[in-house]
């Protein structure tokens, strides 16, 4: 009857069971696991159990206890012997007090089984012999891969080889792996053709933050329990960084943390039922759910894409005419010189109030009584004079928006110009997508168009025909970047060329000639040698000429902060990987080194030195040579804004393991007075990250119209639908895991759009349909689900699935400051799919995913 | 989860708190067996589409829903194939799901089950599908008895395994 096998019972963790602390390997939230193994058969009993628990009886409701089905599995380790594996949510992270979400309550399903959903791990490195792949050795994978990136950058130039590896933590990696990507490619290598996992060039997405001074990680957890108001911009939390909304949001929307904020806040201040703010085209569940809690307190605005920082400035505006603005914390804690070019460029103190409103609300569609609104919760104090208090989340919807750097700027330039920072309950920063868990040496572009960029775009480097090795690192660029028919159409052809070329009465197996023929298509062809370093086959994988397997999240002992409170753990190994697969470190470890002979070997030991130091043992040993870079940080707590965000000199893998659960938060420091290592709960309550510790402004850019790759849709009757596209709860990025388990396909089976009633009554279509949406960058084919999450007009769309892509619509437009995409905005038509419709279609639910009444 | 949206869901839901309460804070009365009770649990003919009703399986700490939808459903019996029934516990954190236009609802994070596919999660937090009970209809009586669950009851380290 079910349409997958259920369990109805679990087996139980023993006294004696190997016991691990971790962190969830998926979202910005960073839950807290505890994990279990034992052998099987060995299981302990109700009475007497590692949970500590009497499990002859029912646990109750909210006991934050949780142990089930999804949370465990049995795994073989390399003795050959079985084990149970058990991981559950941790009662006593402070993060998730045993919540937990639909992708972190799977992370003991997604782990490695040899007879279970995930069988298909990436088990041996790879070669493409024609059509198909054979399992070669490390030793001659190695070979290949150092003799070619040696010969490509003496004769070619170091720029001959293009990367996209990630630059975050958790997912399987963390800083461990970051350091080694960073000694590889950023100061062996030298290429300057970097790009990171999600988009085509190597930058920070958030520049238009840090430019002014202000990291986008400064607030803790705690303050979205104690702000007076949440502004929530372009970040559907509740389905992208669960627990963050459903710990910490919405018992401040409840009233569950007002004797929290009566702690905290100054004597005398109010402090009551928090206040949300959604800004998103989308009525999405992060908007629906807290309508159902107190929908007096939600504020929904819906700018028109593209049109958010026209409608941050005219907000800033209406709180800078009531006075609202925080006259001291200006005056002391910003730059007053660089604020006149904002008074000017983003307030326009020049125009009149009328008129600048008036121009905002035709821009932005969002009406003036709704900025006055927005701007009374952000800014207005309270009673008794108290300044409010509002912490400002923001991600994709500003991150991956037209002009990137003035979106972002203008979000973080309203909570600053309204003092809403480094106070308990405020902050402005990113949601975040993954954790953090970036420390590398110093990248080759260091900033914005104002900094020394803009970075180089890969993407255009390589459909271009430059480059001669493409690395692609955890990622899948073949759903992933924007652009992306192209892109993959392009990559294919490359790669197809050179398989040609070396495809002489077969591949060779012996490295040597593989080698040589690599090296003479590289010479006589534009051929492309792609190298895909991942944990499951991908799509992009498909076209690559070698496949490194890679160790996942608990195969390999691994660190990583989360975003809401920088706090760095320890995510433990507790399995072994599957067959020949290696953590990414020592992956690039073994290249490095083998670099490293090469270059020793032909006597030219200048370009052997930029490979020193990369022969580590263990993981702790990475971690350690990583901290080396963040410098001193013997400081006192008031220069703690001189250090990385991500600092974490003088922490050990051990000191992390004592920690467990707790961790420490980043920026660390050494307390001069203590010599103890300490974390930092918030930053810059005393300065900013700049020079002379001062905020920078920064004056925004008008309106100008849309960029030409969208601008030639506009008015055009062929693509009448505005497009976006966004997450879904269900799933994580490429669903990379989640395409192998059945909670997950059978309820996500296929891409989909959603689309209003009236613009679907207008098409002819209904929910259960599939449609093709398509414009001159490409065509996707979707299901069709109807609700009213859009208004007519517009349509979203899930960004990819692990059956397609909706990025084959995204255009190669890249903020010219910062080279990063509009992934959320362009136009489409819609016309029904004339295929067959596809039989997983029947098991997906097809009921509106905002709808709780 | 904090103390207040407790609280706050208490308020909300009192109505459905106390079919779990029955469930969740009294003893378990007897252990079951290792295997699955027949029990009759309602004749078709007194069921009214999208008009739920309650019941206790396989014990009477398990509270569950018998659910006629409108249309077919997996797992369904009956003419039709109609006919469903779930744990009303939700496999997410123990609270009580209530049953609204063909699907569960759970008041403590809003996880979404649908009722015809299976229980499964297609909103919310619960990594695990809700429970499904399995039906049987004896005809020409029309009455329909409970004999098994596919999935685990929340809370439990069996659904036959409690004291």
């Amino acid at each position: 009857m079910s349409l997958f096998t259920r369990k109805e019972k679990l087996p139980i963790p023993p006294k004696d069971a190997k016991q691990y602390t971790t962190v969830c390997q998926y979202c910005s939230a960073g839950c807290g696991y505890n994990v279990y193994v034992w052998p099987v058969g060995k299981d302990g009993s109700a009475k007497s159990n590692a949970f500590g628990l009497d499990l002859s009886t029912q646990s109750s409701m909210l006991s934050g206890h949780s142990y089930s089905e999804t949370m465990h599995n049995v795994i073989t380790r390399k003795n050959g012997i079985r084990y149970n594996l058990a991981i559950v949510p941790a009662k006593e992270s402070r993060i998730n007090k045993g919540d937990y979400s639909i992708r972190g309550g799977t992370n003991a399903i997604a782990a490695w089984s040899d007879s279970g959903y995930t069988k298909k791990r990436l088990k041996n490195p790879l070669l493409r012999k024609g059509d198909a792949f054979a399992a070669i050795s490390w030793t001659d994978a190695v070979e290949i891969i150092a003799t070619l990136i040696k010969s490509s950058i003496d004769k070619y130039g170091a720029d001959s080889i293009a990367m996209k590896f990630y630059d975050h933590g958790s997912s399987g990696v963390g800083f461990e792996d970051n350091w080694a990507a960073g000694k590889l490619f950023l100061s062996g290598i030298k290429t300057t053709h970097l790009s990171i996992h999600n988009r085509p060039a190597y930058n920070s997405e958030v520049w238009g933050s840090r430019e002014r001074g202000m990291h986008e990680l400064n607030y803790d957890v705690d303050d979205a329990r104690l702000a007076d108001t949440v502004l929530l911009w372009g970040a559907n939390t509740y389905e992208a960084a669960t627990i963050l909304y459903t710990e910490h949001i919405m018992p401040n929307l409840q009233g569950g943390s007002v004797d929290e904020k009566k702690k905290e806040f100054d004597s005398g201040e109010p402090g009551a039922e928090g206040c949300l703010i959604v800004v998103d085209p989308r009525k999405n569940a992060s908007v629906t759910v807290a309508e159902a809690i107190a929908k007096e307190r939600v504020l929904h605005i819906r700018p028109n894409l593209g049109t958010d920082w026209i409608l941050a400035n005219a907000i800033a505006r209406i709180a800078w005419e009531n006075g609202w603005h925080d006259k001291s914390f200006l005056e002391k804690r910003t730059d007053l010189k660089t604020f006149e070019e904002y008074k000017t460029k983003s307030l326009q103190l020049s125009r009149k109030l009328n008129d600048v409103l008036t121009e905002a609300e035709k821009i932005t569609g969002v009406s003036r009584k709704e900025m006055e609104q927005a701007a009374e919760w952000i800014a207005k104090p309270k009673t008794g004079g108290f300044r409010r208090r509002t912490l400002t989340i923001y991600e994709k919807g500003i991150i991956w928006n037209m002009k990137n750097y003035d979106q972002v700027a203008s979000v973080v330039q309203l909570n600053v110009l309204t003092g809403n920072v480094g106070r308990p309950g405020t902050g402005c920063g990113r949601q975040g997508g993954h954790q953090e868990g970036y420390v590398r040496p110093p990248a080759p572009a260091p900033g914005s168009i104002y900094a020394g960029g803009p970075p180089i775009n890969v993407d255009k480097y390589l459909t271009g025909g430059g480059g001669k090795i493409y690395w692609v690192g955890a990622t899948d660029p073949y759903l992933s970047t924007p652009n992306n028919q192209y892109f993959r159409k392009v990559l294919k052809k490359r790669s197809a060329t050179l398989l040609d070329h070396i495809d002489e009465g077969g591949v060779p197996s012996d490295p040597k000639v593989l080698i040589a023929r690599v090296l003479d298509a590289f010479d006589k062809t534009d051929g492309l040698f792609m190298i895909v370093q991942d944990i499951y086959m991908t799509q992009t994988a498909n076209d690559a000429m070698l496949i490194l397997p890679a160790a996942a999240w608990g195969e390999a002992a691994e660190t990583s902060i989360n975003c809401h409170s920088r706090l760095l753990r320890i995510y433990d190994k507790f399995m072994d990987a599957p067959g020949q697969a290696l953590p990414d470190w020592k992956i690039l470890s073994m290249v490095g080194m083998k670099l490293r002979e090469l270059y020793t070997a032909a006597d030219n030991l200048e370009m052997a030195d930029r490979f020193r130091d990369m022969d580590w043992k263990t993981d702790e040993e990475v971690f350690l040579a990583g901290s080396r870079t963040f410098g001193d940080n013997r400081l006192p707590e008031t220069e703690e804004a001189k250090l990385s965000a991500e600092c974490y000199t003088g922490v050990t893998h051990q000191i992390l393991r004592k920690l467990g659960n707790t961790g420490i938060q980043t920026p660390v420091r050494v307390d001069p007075a203590s010599g103890k290592l300490v974390g930092t709960k918030r930053r810059y309550k005393y300065s900013f990250a700049t020079n002379d510790g001062l905020f920078k402004w920064y004056g925004t850019d008008p309106w100008s119209g849309y960029p030409a790759e969208i601008a030639k849709y506009v008015n055009n009757p062929n693509y009448p639908f505005w497009f976006t596209t966004g997450r879904s709860q269900l799933v994580w990025q490429t669903m990379y895991h989640d395409r192998y388990l059945p909670e997950k396909y059978f309820a996500l089976p296929l891409p989909y759009i959603e689309i209003n009633p009236a613009d679907a009554t207008a098409l002819g279509i209904r929910s259960g349909d599939m449609v093709e949406v398509f414009n001159e960058e490409g065509t996707s084919v979707a299901l069709v689900c109807i609700n009213d999450a859009c208004r007519p007009g517009l349509v979203f769309g899930i960004m990819y699935h692990a059956k397609g892509s909706m990025n084959h619509l995204t255009s190669a437009y890249t903020d010219p400051k910062t080279t990063m995409p509009w992934y959320k905005g362009t136009k489409v038509g819609i016309r029904p799919y004339r295929g067959t419709p596809d039989e997983a279609i029947r098991t997906a639910s097809l009921l509106p995913n905002n709808d709780f009444s | 989860m904090s103390p207040l949206s407790r609280r706050q869901f208490l308020h909300s839901s009192a109505a459905t708190m106390a079919l779990a309460l029955m469930g969740l804070t009294g003893k378990a009365e007897s252990a079951t067996g290792k295997k699955y009770p027949s029990v009759k649990i309602g004749n078709i003919r007194e069921l009214k589409a999208g008009e739920p009703v309650q019941f206790t399986y396989p014990d009477s700490s398990s509270p569950c829903t018998m659910v006629m939808l409108n249309n077919e459903a997996i797992g369904g019996i009956g003419p039709v194939r109609n006919v469903v029934a779930f744990s009303s516990l939700c496999p997410h954190m123990g609270c009580p799901v209530s049953y609204r236009n063909g699907r569960f609802v759970c008041g403590c994070h809003y996880s979404m089950f649908d009722a015809a596919k299976n229980g499964q999660t297609y909103q919310g937090l619960a990594s695990q599908w809700l429970a499904q009970v399995t039906l049987r209809i004896d005809n020409p009586s029309g009455n329909i008895y409970a004999e098994g669950i596919e999935g685990l009851v929340y809370g439990r380290i069996g659904n036959l395994n409690i004291s």
